[in-house]
């Protein structure tokens, strides 16, 4: 039972964005994804689910190879693998609720009460039920990202990817968003993979780190190997530092 | 000169690339067809929104269209004094020629246009993605309703324009033309056919087909963020008038 | 029941407020593109060439195929329907002709130019708007109408009316060639420009020159309030098509109606 990949390729055009990328992620663990901007950190989730396939390498959820299947079989993966987007992506044409309701509704055979309860719990659960009614536009980033989290839950996932839950979001918001993702992983025993710059978030949640650089994962391992590490490029990464050994795209 | 050639290959090249993009949404939206799986509420909610944020353009449109039509008649009729000429006239050209293809340019600007646009944000803020990472099919839940909607929708909007149009035609008939109502409905009446209606309104049924497809395919292939979408609507606007009067000259021929 | 009165009141009257301040922005849009052109004195050659350029790269074979068409289309309905009453074919082209001219020319060409180049104006000045270029050119001082807005203008009307008398020579010929291989009407028959009079071609050059006027104004309107957010440009242009495309029809009744009772009239 885990997320699995091996040697994953992806070029767009003659654009290498990664070149051979392997990690792997169980049930219960928070792997963060760190990396410059641009590096491919959101290509590399995002083959979790089909949304990219690979040029080249494997990737599989449970055992299923997620590069080999079909559309069709791909939504039975995306059930059990749910995604946060960076920018929510919620739907505009619906209300936060109807946003909640609709995987919901689709997947699951529940009468029209039920859906709606079950919704306004996932709601609840993010601190968003006073505003169930409104729509995407008429509140803030914050809020957007936990109606995103709350919908994300909505089919009991087995994974959850997230695509920067915290950048934009002020500081209390952003420790709401991790212990969130704490309590996925303890309580649900949810595998979580977070794309995050916000080393804050990194020290205070992650279970194991997985540096994006060059087009491969350049180092995987728990906290500790990060903050023991004497390699320059890390040490400058978790630095923040502007001068060091480390390329980064379009600068 | 080899410049030339490059562009002309190019250009073909790149209609290729379209033509079969348009193919395989058409054929995606087949598949969907047989049997039936799109999202009922979906496309409800569609045909209300393409049907009754139409209906104001529309009945403007028509009714101008009536009035330009019958100045033009009888700017013809006036001369040989044969003012019984203007009602056939006027019916006759909007109904099969004029009134269609008016209405589905300003169909294919209003709702064609705005679909571009919505499903082109969709596609820019992650929101198709988004459909798809809930394992939700966005063939069946966005495209198919909004495709069968325009079709329904521009063929029920045409008939209320034809209608409009001859309203607006005898209107200014009486008060532009000097054509007496009597004269105008007799000559109506007598000389325009339900064959000259049904030919309209095949018309309509593909030019919403065509303003479905190209507005759907533009699109959910955006690019480049808000820009992007902004390209896309032009770009889809052009498409579906080609496309329009170029179905338009083999419907004319085909069904008479 | 008062309360949703009230609401009703209340929308209405915004509605009309609404109205009216866009009525308001788009005269002032305007005005101001007619003193831009006054003071114009040939400070922007280049980018009004550019702009001329770029409206007849875009058009000329969309003008080309879609008026082609719609011309051997009437032409066969018109056939169609004589063949059915008299099938006395040896008016058409005469009367094909005049009819180009002064009605259905000006406002094809128009409408195809509205959605080709009224939307590609909405869509570059929206995103203007959106990446914020139109705030840094209030910033040093010029006015967005003057730099944007006034070549697109001069270069619209110039080349809708150049695209127009194309047309027509697209539509005329076209005509003839399906008046000749579909029901037998001789060249020298159909090509009779005698019908044509002073008034038709007055009318048609006038209806070509404001609609080439209108639609730049209506899309730049459109353009220029472009709202924020990821939808503003769509929004902008797909408003750009359908308000310069009615403008034109409204237009073309306008000057069509006015045209029969003055200089058309028998
Ligand atoms: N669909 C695509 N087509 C072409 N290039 C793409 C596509 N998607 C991503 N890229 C390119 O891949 C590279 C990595 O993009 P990605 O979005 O994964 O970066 P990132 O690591 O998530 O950065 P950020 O922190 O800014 O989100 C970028 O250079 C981007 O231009
Ligand atoms: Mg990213």
């Amino acid at each position: 039972m885990s997320i699995i990949f091996k040697d994953v390729h992806r070029y767009f055009g003659s654009k290498k964005v990664l070149t051979g990328v392997n990690m792997s992620v169980q049930p219960g663990e928070k792997l963060f994804v760190i990396g410059t901007s641009g590096v491919g950190k959101s290509v590399t989730i995002k083959h979790i689910i089909g949304l990219l396939k690979p040029t080249s390498g494997e990737v599989s959820v449970d055992g299923v190879r997620v590069d080999k299947v079909s559309e069709k079989e791909l939504f039975t993966i995306r059930r059990k693998v749910a995604m946060v987007f960076q920018a929510s992506a919620l739907f505009d044409s619906l209300s936060l609720l109807e946003n909640v309701m609709l995987p919901i509704r689709k997947h699951l055979k529940l009468k029209d009460a039920e859906v709606r309860k079950k919704a306004m719990a996932l709601l609840d659960e993010v601190g968003m039920l006073k505003h169930a009614g409104l729509y995407p536009s008429e509140i803030g980033d914050g809020m957007r990202k936990r109606v995103a989290i709350a919908r994300a839950l909505s089919l009991d996932p087995a994974y959850v990817l997230f695509d920067e839950p915290t950048t934009g979001l002020d500081p209390v918001s952003a420790r709401r968003v991790d212990s969130l993702i704490s309590q996925l992983a303890t309580e649900r025993n949810a595998g979580c993979i977070i794309v995050s710059h916000d080393l804050v978030s990194i020290f205070s949640t992650a279970t194991k780190i997985a540096m994006v650089y060059k087009g491969i994962i350049y180092k995987e391992g728990p906290i500790e190997d990060f903050h023991s590490s004497t390699d320059p490029v890390i040490r400058q990464f978790l630095s923040g530092s502007s001068s060091g050994p480390m390329e980064t795209p379009g600068f | 000169m080899y410049n030339l050639i490059a562009k002309i290959g190019e250009g073909a090249l790149n209609l290729c690339h379209e033509t079969g993009g348009l193919l395989h949404l058409l054929f995606m939206v087949i598949k969907s067809l047989f049997p039936p799986r799109f999202d009922p509420g979906e496309f409800l909610r569609n045909l209300y929104k393409m049907g009754v944020k139409s209906v104001p353009i529309i009945i403007l449109t028509a009714f101008f269209t009536g009035g330009i039509m019958v100045i033009q008649a009888s700017v013809f009729v006036k001369r040989f004094g044969a003012t019984s000429l203007v009602g056939w006239g006027a019916g006759y050209a909007v109904f099969r020629e004029v009134g269609p293809i008016l209405l589905g340019l300003m169909f294919s600007g209003r709702v064609g246009s705005n679909n571009t646009a919505e499903l082109g944000t969709m596609v820019v803020t992650e929101q198709i993605d988004g459909l798809k990472a809930l394992g939700i099919d966005p063939m069946q839940y966005l495209i198919v309703p909004r495709v069968l909607s325009m079709i329904i929708m521009l063929f029920l909007l045409t008939i209320i324009g034809d209608v409009i149009a001859i309203v607006g035609a005898a209107l200014f008939g009486i008060l532009i033309a000097d054509v007496s109502f009597a004269a105008f409905w007799t000559s109506f009446s007598q000389n325009v056919h339900v064959a000259d209606v049904v030919h309209g309104l095949i018309k309509a049924g593909v030019f919403g087909f065509i303003v479905s497809l190209t507005s759907c395919y533009a699109g959910m292939t955006v690019r480049g963020g808000a820009v992007g979408v902004g390209r896309a609507v032009n770009n889809a606007v052009v498409t579906a008038a080609l496309g329009i009067v170029i179905s338009d000259y083999f419907l004319t021929y085909s069904l008479s | 029941m008062t309360g949703k009165l009230y609401e009703m009141t209340a929308n209405l009257g915004g509605f009309v407020t609404g109205i009216f301040a866009a009525a308001l922005s788009l005269f002032s849009i305007a005005m101001r593109t007619f003193r831009g052109v006054f003071r114009f004195r040939g400070r922007a050659q280049g980018e009004v060439l550019k702009q001329m350029y770029l409206i007849g790269n875009r058009s000329l074979i969309f003008v080309t195929v879609t008026l082609g068409a719609l011309g051997m289309v009437l032409v066969f309905q018109v056939c169609l329907q004589i063949n059915k009453i008299t099938g006395d074919q040896s008016q058409v082209g005469p009367e094909f002709i005049k009819g180009m001219i002064h009605a259905f020319v000006p406002i094809l060409t128009a409408m195809m130019l509205a959605t080709r180049v009224g939307a590609g104006i909405a869509a570059e000045t929206g995103s203007m708007v959106v990446t914020e270029q139109i705030d840094a050119l209030r910033m040093t001082g010029v006015d967005p109408v003057d730099f944007i807005l006034v070549p697109r203008f001069i270069a619209s009307v110039v080349m809708t009316f150049v695209l127009g008398v194309y047309a027509m020579v697209i539509v005329i010929v076209a005509g003839a060639f399906m008046a000749h291989s579909s029901f037998g009407v001789n060249y020298n028959v159909f090509f009779v420009f005698d019908k044509v009079t002073g008034g038709d071609l007055f009318i048609g050059s006038l209806k070509l020159i404001v609609h080439g006027g209108a639609i730049p104004i209506v899309a730049g309107y459109c353009g220029l309030t472009t709202g924020r957010g990821s939808e503003g440009v769509g929004n902008a242009t797909t408003r750009a098509v359908i308000n310069s495309s009615l403008a034109v029809i409204i237009i073309d009744f306008i000057i069509s109606g006015v045209g029969l009772l003055t200089v058309q009239k028998i």
